[in-house]
């Protein structure tokens, strides 16, 4: 039996009247591939930000690696080894690609410095965090222009810029939040060629719109409808599924 | 006869706060439309009256009185609209900081056009006879003018309430001030409606003017007399809201009032315990206001949710820029060794008054490197900043008084008790973001600024005098007045031994910061300037940063304020000299000017700043009316500050010339403390 990397317990959001998130229970195996589908207003974001802590839930549990982190701060969660990527390209603009993981690098690494190092010591002088940002670097193809800023990056190379940022603090649970959002279909291609690249060994948790992408690369597929899990179940079980066709996949019936 | 007495106050209080209504209804609903905070709003107010001033004097106090009423609010309406047109107007998008900016600059513009047009005496505004009149009803005895005051105000209230709730204009205003992008996503220019907004707030502002004017009288301080309160009521009753202006107004007056009116009074005695009311006129509204903030800071009315953030930024001075960082740093170099030499040429020339100067530069260029450190790398915009160059000038002179003349205990208890301060002061205020966040920290430097009138050891509104530093620890040393000896025939004094103690410790200061923007905590600083919540994710504890980054940031301004009272140009520590709210405008304004997270940008605008003060001031009475334009330009055209100018030389450059790439790298940077 695999091992559980993340569970939901009747996580439930209610902003006043609407119930964006009703009654959601969720587990996904270490080193599983899943994918959160459904249609607009679903609440898929909703759910991923339950988990990664920028909301609280109305009811429920959420656990991580075993522990109930349903209180604890979403920074602190990151320092467990729950990473995410936002939806809208979120990625410091104004400072280099080298400087974007570093800082992403440094967060893993902050118990490590002392308060007079923190204040005192050159950025650039720890030699684990200066490695991991070259190898982060060199694994997300942005070595070349780590020293542009951010900013100047095509907005491809911005969506890798923002992986490289989850992949520095190197999570065990990767909430992917529409990485190939607003991509050309080469992009999308190249975006999820790097995602099996470098985070096949992690555990991945991914909100897509595009369902053939989905059904190719997941292990198993959860489909939400009005806050609720109408599914869940490997590609060819949810492709089979007659409520899933009905509600989602638009299926017509004789 | 204590019930009459109650109620003449409360009809007093009512007074007051319906000109509160007028004015905090115009800033209520410029803030809420378009996401200006007005600074100028209070000197529109004076100039209401003013103008009413000219219009009454030649149509005597009967007739006088009404046209004034009428025409002049159409004046300073007009002025206005103008207003937004040429100054705001281009700066809509970016961040609210540049809009207090520009305003800032506006206050010293018409407060100084003000003093040149009508002068600096204080004058009576003449209403007609019956209206001044006291009146008694049911044995309150009060003035027709206070009936006036406020049945006129509540009926323009109810107009304004009219306009805004009952008619397409006012549909849309208000629809603006919920959400901005959807009127313009349904079809709406919402942008034509500004200069309505604006010039329509500018005339309530005027008619408050007019019936304060007649009231109390007419001065050159009453805007800056009413501008905090009116942020009061704004706050309180929730930015953008009309309702929430006119409780708020309400509110303000009537307990501002009756504060003032029962001091002290004793309510009840049981044994030997009495009950009084508490002696806290002024400082009520602002320990109101926190409270509100920090529990529904959308305000008591507020129908706005979180304010949007991320639609403008910060503009840094930092990048773009052309000078390598070798280049950088021999120009810090030469700069040092260039004020280092400064005295030797003041020696020469034999008038110490530059010594005067240059150390008060030297004192702001700290203050103004201790707001760069939140401002420029935490983007956090503290309204309230002076508290610690104030409280680091109190406690300096206390400890000096009373516990140790040596410097270094002087000015470490100044860091010290300012980064207390400003740790309980940070770890409220930073709960609330953006605007919130400016308003909490002037609610606290206004709370402690009327305090220090309040308390005997503070010495009240005369301040503190009598205190001397000595240079030195225990008995090794000498006291900073004793210090006089001669050199090659020339005398060193006081202002010489201080000009380097400064210098040293602005260095310092300096090298301080700059190591620790280096250093993993600063790095972290600026990515949360980028992006928070990106910074949250990637696994940083943001309120502990910024916390810290505040107490940081507080400590250097209390040394700053430490120095200026071991300063021996400093005779005395009062509160308007220390803890007044302008400071706060200026300090942002000087750093702005020199160019935001540069660290040595704000130093070099603190040069420029007193430089140009002292410079304008010994040819013109009008200088502030000049620095006021000039700092209105900045914000206009060089938004990130003296230290862009090479890079905004060299794009001209470049684009004028692109065949020759060389750069005439002679750039203007020549007081700076890098």
């Amino acid at each position: 039996m695999t091992e559980t990397v993340l569970e939901t317990d009747g996580l439930t959001k209610r902003f006043g009247k609407l119930t964006a998130v009703d009654d959601v229970s969720l587990s996904v195996a270490d080193g599983e591939f899943r994918s959160v589908i459904g249609p607009n207003g679903a609440g898929k974001t909703t759910t991923f930000n339950l988990i990664t802590g920028a909301l609280s839930p109305s009811e429920g549990v959420v656990r991580f690696k075993g522990e109930d982190i349903t209180n604890v701060a979403p920074h602190e969660r990151v320092g467990r080894g729950l990473g995410r990527s936002f939806q809208i390209t979120n990625v410091f603009g104004g400072l280099t690609v080298r400087e974007n993981v570093r800082l992403a690098a440094q967060s893993v690494h902050s118990d490590e410095i002392n308060p007079g190092e923190a204040l005192f010591r050159d950025k650039n002088g720890f030699d684990e965090i200066t490695e991991q940002t070259g190898t982060v670097l060199e694994q997300i193809g942005l070595r070349d222009r780590a020293d542009e800023h951010a900013e100047a990056l095509a907005y491809g190379d911005q969506r890798r810029l923002e992986l490289g940022l989850v992949l520095a603090t190197d999570p065990d649970l990767i909430m992917l939040d529409e990485p190939t959002a607003g991509m050309s279909s080469e992009e999308t291609q190249a975006t999820m060629n790097l995602i099996d690249d470098v985070l096949s060994d992690r555990s991945l948790m991914l909100i897509e719109h595009d369902i053939d992408l989905v059904m190719r690369v997941s292990d198993r597929i959860t489909v939400l409808t009005r806050g609720e899990e109408l599914a869940s179940g490997t590609p060819e079980e949810i492709a089979n599924n007659e409520d899933v066709r009905d509600a989602y996949l638009g299926g017509v019936r004789e | 006869m204590v019930a009459a007495d109650f109620i003449e106050q409360l009809l007093n209080g009512l007074t007051l706060g319906m000109v509160y209504v007028l004015l905090a209804a115009g800033l209520s609903v410029i803030f809420g439309v378009m996401d200006v905070i007005n600074f100028s709003h209070g000197e529109l107010f004076a100039l209401g009256a003013y103008f009413a001033l000219s219009i009454i004097a030649p149509f005597g106090a009967g007739t006088g009185f009404w046209v004034a009423i009428v025409v002049a609010p159409v004046v300073v309406g007009l002025i206005g609209a103008a207003i937004e047109r040429t100054t705001v107007r281009p700066l809509y998008g970016r961040d609210p900081l540049y809009h207090i900016l520009l305003t800032f600059g506006l206050v010293l513009v018409i407060n100084d056009a003000i003093r040149l047009i009508w002068g600096t005496q204080q004058r009576q505004l003449a209403v007609p006879e019956y209206l001044s009149q006291p009146i008694s009803i049911l044995g309150v005895r009060v003035s027709v003018y206070n009936y006036f005051m406020i049945v006129f105000a509540a009926l323009l209230a109810v107009v304004t309430w009219y306009l805004l709730n009952r008619t397409k204009y006012g549909m849309i205003i208000r629809a603006g001030s919920q959400d901005r992008e959807m009127v313009r996503n349904v079809g709406i220019d919402i942008d034509q409606y500004y200069t309505l907004v604006f010039g329509v707030g500018a005339a309530l502002a005027a008619v408050a003017g007019i019936v304060l004017g007649g009231y109390q009288n007419v001065n050159t301080g009453m805007g800056n007399s009413v501008i905090i309160p009116a942020f009061v009521v704004v706050v309180l009753g929730g930015l953008g809201s009309f309702r929430g202006a006119v409780f708020g107004g309400l509110l303000v007056g009537i307990v501002q009032t009756l504060m003032r009116a029962y001091n002290g009074t004793v309510l009840a005695t049981f044994g030997d315990t009495t009950l009084s009311v508490p002696n806290l006129e002024g400082l009520t509204v602002y320990l109101l206001m926190i409270a509100v903030l920090l529990v529904k800071p959308q305000g008591l009315f507020g129908t706005r949710g979180e304010e949007s953030e991320g639609e403008g930024e910060i503009l840094v001075g930092g990048y773009g820029g052309i000078l390598a960082d070798s280049t950088r740093v021999r120009l810090g170099g030469i700069a040092v060794v260039a004020l280092a030499l400064a005295p030797v040429a003041i020696l020469f020339m034999g008038d110490q008054y530059y010594l005067v100067v240059l150390n008060e530069i030297l004192i702001w260029a700290i203050f103004a490197l201790s707001l760069d450190i939140v401002m420029g790398y935490a983007g956090l915009v503290p309204l309230g900043h002076t508290m610690f160059y104030g409280v680091g000038a109190y406690t300096a002179a206390l400890v000096m008084l009373h516990y140790s003349q040596s410097v270094f205990v002087v000015l470490l208890g100044a860091i010290l008790l300012c980064a207390i301060l400003a740790w309980i002061v940070g770890s409220l205020s930073i709960r609330v973001s953006g605007v919130y966040f400016a308003m909490i920290t002037l609610a606290f430097a206004e709370l402690l600024y009327s305090a220090v009138f309040k308390f005997d050891f503070t010495g009240g509104s005369d301040g503190l005098l009598g205190f001397e530093a000595f240079i030195g620890l225990g008995s090794l040393g000498a006291s900073l007045s004793n210090i006089e000896f001669g050199l090659l025939g020339y005398e060193i004094g006081q202002q010489f031994v201080f000009y380097y103690l400064a210098l040293l410790i602005a260095v310092l200061s300096f090298l301080f910061a700059r190591r620790m923007m280096n250093a993993p905590f600063g790095s972290v600083l600026q990515s949360i300037r980028e992006s928070e919540e990106r910074a949250e994710f990637i696994g940083y504890d943001v309120n502990r940063y910024k916390r810290r980054a505040f107490v940081i940031s507080g400590g250097m301004a209390g040394l700053a304020g430490g120095l200026l009272a071991v300063s021996p140009s400093t005779v005395i520590i009062s509160p308007d000299q220390t803890l007044n709210w302008i400071h706060s405008g200026e300090v942002i304004v000087i750093a702005l000017f020199g160019g935001m997270g540069t660290l040595y940008g704000p130093m070099i605008g603190s040069g420029v700043f007193f430089g140009a003060e002292e410079f304008l001031s010994s040819y013109t009475d009008q200088w502030r009316l000049i620095i006021g334009t000039m700092f209105i330009l900045f914000v206009l055209f060089v938004p990130r500050g003296i230290v862009s100018i090479p890079s905004l030389v060299a794009q001209r450059l470049e684009t004028a010339n692109n065949a020759d790439g060389s750069v005439d790298m002679d750039e203007p940077e020549v007081r700076s403390d890098d």
